[in-house]
């Protein structure tokens, strides 16, 4: 689904790479998670994943990009636009406030790609359901809630039926509940569609519920890459300036004290967890 | 035509409607501090030294359509031509953008051309009044003898020409602030960086 | 529907169930009716037998004289005192010391507040009674470019939301002892530290804005789908044709008279 090879970029006025010689392969239906500290270019490959690094954001890039078998340098945006989909941070910001009600603001990107209008309502339908905003579908987008909001943001996305969705920091303005919110909502979508995700995150307890493939990525280098069993729990994380999960962070204690046998695997979700104090 | 269609970006597109908002949302807080000018075309300026004259007078034009349509100033369509020639202006003079001078004096020929414009509109569609705590000014003018024209006129050449400078300097400082990475965005990222 | 910021008035009738163009037209011939029109009550009459009553079948008269009058208030005050005063060489009416209203002024006063009346009220009687959404995808359907639309429709909705934002500013400083009050050097002064972070913020949130808009094919040049169906009966395109004709007539025999 994704292939990127000896990949480096860097923004135009840039004083160095800030993406420097990734190789990266991601499998159709994989759920991928990228994490990293601040400023290790996460987003901006993100931007790459979506296109809009070298279609917007100018600037010096080599190396080779596919999506979904098409090579990003060649196809225009607005043909990406339906191949892989980009929901990031501000809910605000991606309401497009050209429609006036939930459900209409789900339907404009099907608008403009000028879908025959049953199909659009059909399509909306289901996404309304999906994401549990059929109550809120004459509501307008402005009044929502920033975890409704969010969560609008991803159903007009969804919509557009993208086989490659990004994620980048979908919850890091949201307080707990909405996070909860989010998080759940996607849940649902992976249950249902055969999607490949990324999705890039602080809440390590959130990356492990869900990726079957975590990489960490500092100064643009893929430092680390494997599944979220390994990388949480290896020494890499605190390396790069990461905190591992509370799970993990009281398991290795508890080694450490002596309370549990420090050949266990240490755990990283809730059940890896009460499997490991048993 | 060509060199139009350049202008209008997605970014155009984007920044006109935050343009109308600023326009809207920074007018209204001045008559929150009670300051003796309007402040309500910055997103307009700005719209045209980044995007070009032509996004600007249709910032312009759009802005006084929006104040109209959600009656925070339902007679602002009036003074369309007046909105779309602020825009204008603020595009032409976007070149002279790095040399501060030649953009202020640019701000005092927007603001005199705005009161020249606004003259007829006000005589003969408002009864030469603005209907705002300026009309002080045209009942001294016409007390001294001024005719309609010449009166709104007066009122206009007081206010406009001080109001366009301080918006074109504000403009200027809010660019300065913003950074070259960012301000090469837009279609007209020449002017300013 | 949002009615935060906008003059509609969602009813149930038959003028909401006007085609949006219809609508237009009504407020358009309105306004050049009152440019038209050049008899002392005429603009009045025209206010009072078709403006009024077309609210009244809106079932928005009330909120639409209000409207209406809060906005020509301040203009007829104007006009009444300063050309009513003020007018040059006029014949004094009444005497009011050193100062005297001249029946010229007051003639001059009473036509343009009929005119005021008239321009005002045909305006926000279309927009009391229409949704912006509708009224700008009728457009688009006449052609119209949806870039217009985005803009007007968005503009629309981010202003609450740059309110709110600067009523938080507001009050920030105003907590690290800003002053909003006072005279004149301080309110200038209290200007710039509230104008320069809404300013800065919204000029760096339209980089995602437009980030989001491409996501969603806004950048595609084809003619979109609509979502929102809007009837249009023959007797409104007539209606249509009839008003502008009626328009056409008005001046074509002002200018005859004059």
């Amino acid at each position: 689904m994704v292939y990127l090879k000896n990949l480096t970029y860097r923004y135009p006025r840039g004083e160095s790479d800030v993406l420097h010689d990734i190789n990266l392969t991601i499998q159709e239906g994989q759920f991928f998670a990228l994490i990293g500290p601040n400023g290790a270019g996460k987003s901006t490959l993100c931007y790459v994943l979506t296109g809009f690094v070298p279609h917007f954001y100018k600037g010096k890039l080599s190396g080779t990009v596919t999506i979904n078998g098409r090579d990003v340098f060649d196809t225009p945006l607005p043909e990406l636009a339906g191949v892989t989909g980009l929901v990031f941070a501000t809910p605000f910001n991606q309401i497009s406030g050209a429609r006036f009600t939930v459900r209409e603001e789900i339907a404009f990107g099907l608008e403009n790609f000028a879908l025959p209008r049953e199909e659009i309502i059909d399509r909306t339908e289901k996404v309304m359901k999906l994401f549990n905003l059929t109550d809120l579908a004459e509501r307008p987008p402005t009044a929502l809630s920033g975890g409704q909001q969010q969560r609008l943001a991803l159903a007009s996305i969804i919509v557009m039926r993208p086989r490659l969705l990004v994620l980048d920091e979908p919850t890091s303005q949201l307080d707990p509940v909405s996070t909860h919110e989010v998080f759940s909502a996607l849940d649902s979508l992976i249950n249902q569609e055969h999607l490949t995700v990324v999705l890039v995150s602080h809440k390590l307890e959130w990356v492990a519920a869900f990726a079957d493939r975590v990489a960490i990525l500092d100064q643009g280098q893929i430092a680390a890459d494997g599944p979220p069993e390994e990388i949480l729990t290896s020494a890499e994380l605190t390396i790069h300036g990461l905190t591992p999960t509370q799970f993990t962070a009281v398991s290795l204690m508890a080694q450490r004290t002596g309370l549990i046998d420090s050949k266990k695997a240490l755990p990283v979700t809730l059940d890896q967890a009460v499997q490991f104090f048993k | 035509m060509e060199n139009i269609r350049k202008d209008f970006t997605t970014i155009t597109w984007v920044m006109i409607p935050v343009a109308i908002a600023v326009n809207v949302v920074i007018g209204q807080l001045v008559v929150l501090l009670k300051l003796p000018v309007y402040l309500d075309s910055i997103g307009t300026v700005l719209v045209g030294l980044l995007a070009g004259p032509w996004a600007g007078a249709l910032t312009g034009i759009l802005s006084n359509l929006v104040w109209s349509i959600t009656g925070l100033f339902p007679q602002a369509w009036a003074w369309i031509p007046v909105a779309a020639v602020i825009g204008i202006m603020a595009g032409l003079f976007g070149r002279r953008f790095k040399q501060l001078g030649w953009w202020l004096i640019g701000g005092l020929l927007t603001g005199i051309i705005a009161a020249l414009l606004s003259a007829p509109i006000s005589a003969a569609v408002f009864g030469g009044v603005t209907g705002t705590g300026q009309d002080f000014l045209v009942g001294f003018f016409r007390a001294t003898g001024a005719s309609i024209l010449e009166a709104t006129f007066g009122q206009g050449i007081v206010s406009d020409p001080l109001d366009k400078t301080i918006t074109f300097l504000i403009v200027y400082l809010v660019v300065r602030a913003l950074p070259a990475r960012f301000l090469d965005r837009f279609p007209r990222s020449e002017n300013v960086v | 529907m949002s009615a935060a910021f906008s003059l509609y008035q969602s009813r149930d009738s038959g003028l909401h169930r006007l085609n949006p163009l219809t609508k237009m037209t009504i407020a358009l011939s309105g306004v050049a009716t009152s440019l038209i029109v050049s008899g002392v009550w005429g603009n009045y009459l025209l206010f009072l037998l078709i403006l009024v009553p077309l609210s009244a079948w809106g079932q928005i008269t009330y909120s639409f004289l209000r409207a209406v009058f809060r906005v020509v208030w301040p203009f007829a005050i104007s006009i009444f005192l300063i050309q009513g005063l003020f007018w040059t060489d006029g014949t004094p009416v009444i005497d009011l010391g050193p100062l005297s209203f001249k029946a010229e002024g007051l003639l001059f006063a009473v036509i343009s507040v009929g005119r005021i009346l008239l321009l005002v009220g045909s305006f926000t009687l279309m927009t009391m009674s229409t949704r912006p959404d509708a009224l700008m995808i009728a457009l688009n359907q006449r052609g119209l470019p949806h870039t217009l639309s985005y803009v007007v429709l968005s503009a629309i909705q981010i202003v609450p939301m740059f309110q709110a934002k600067a009523n938080k500013i507001v009050e920030a400083q105003q907590s690290r002892g800003l002053e909003t009050s006072g005279n004149l050097l301080k309110r200038v002064r209290a200007l710039l530290p509230l104008v320069e972070p809404l300013l800065l913020g919204s000029i760096l949130d339209i980089e995602e804005r437009a980030i989001a808009l491409e996501a969603r094919g806004f950048g595609r040049r084809v003619k979109p789908t609509s979502l929102l169906i809007l009837k249009d009966p023959v007797w409104e395109k007539i209606l249509r044709w009839a008003i502008v004709a009626l328009v056409l007539a008005l001046l074509a025999v002002r200018i005859w008279l004059w």
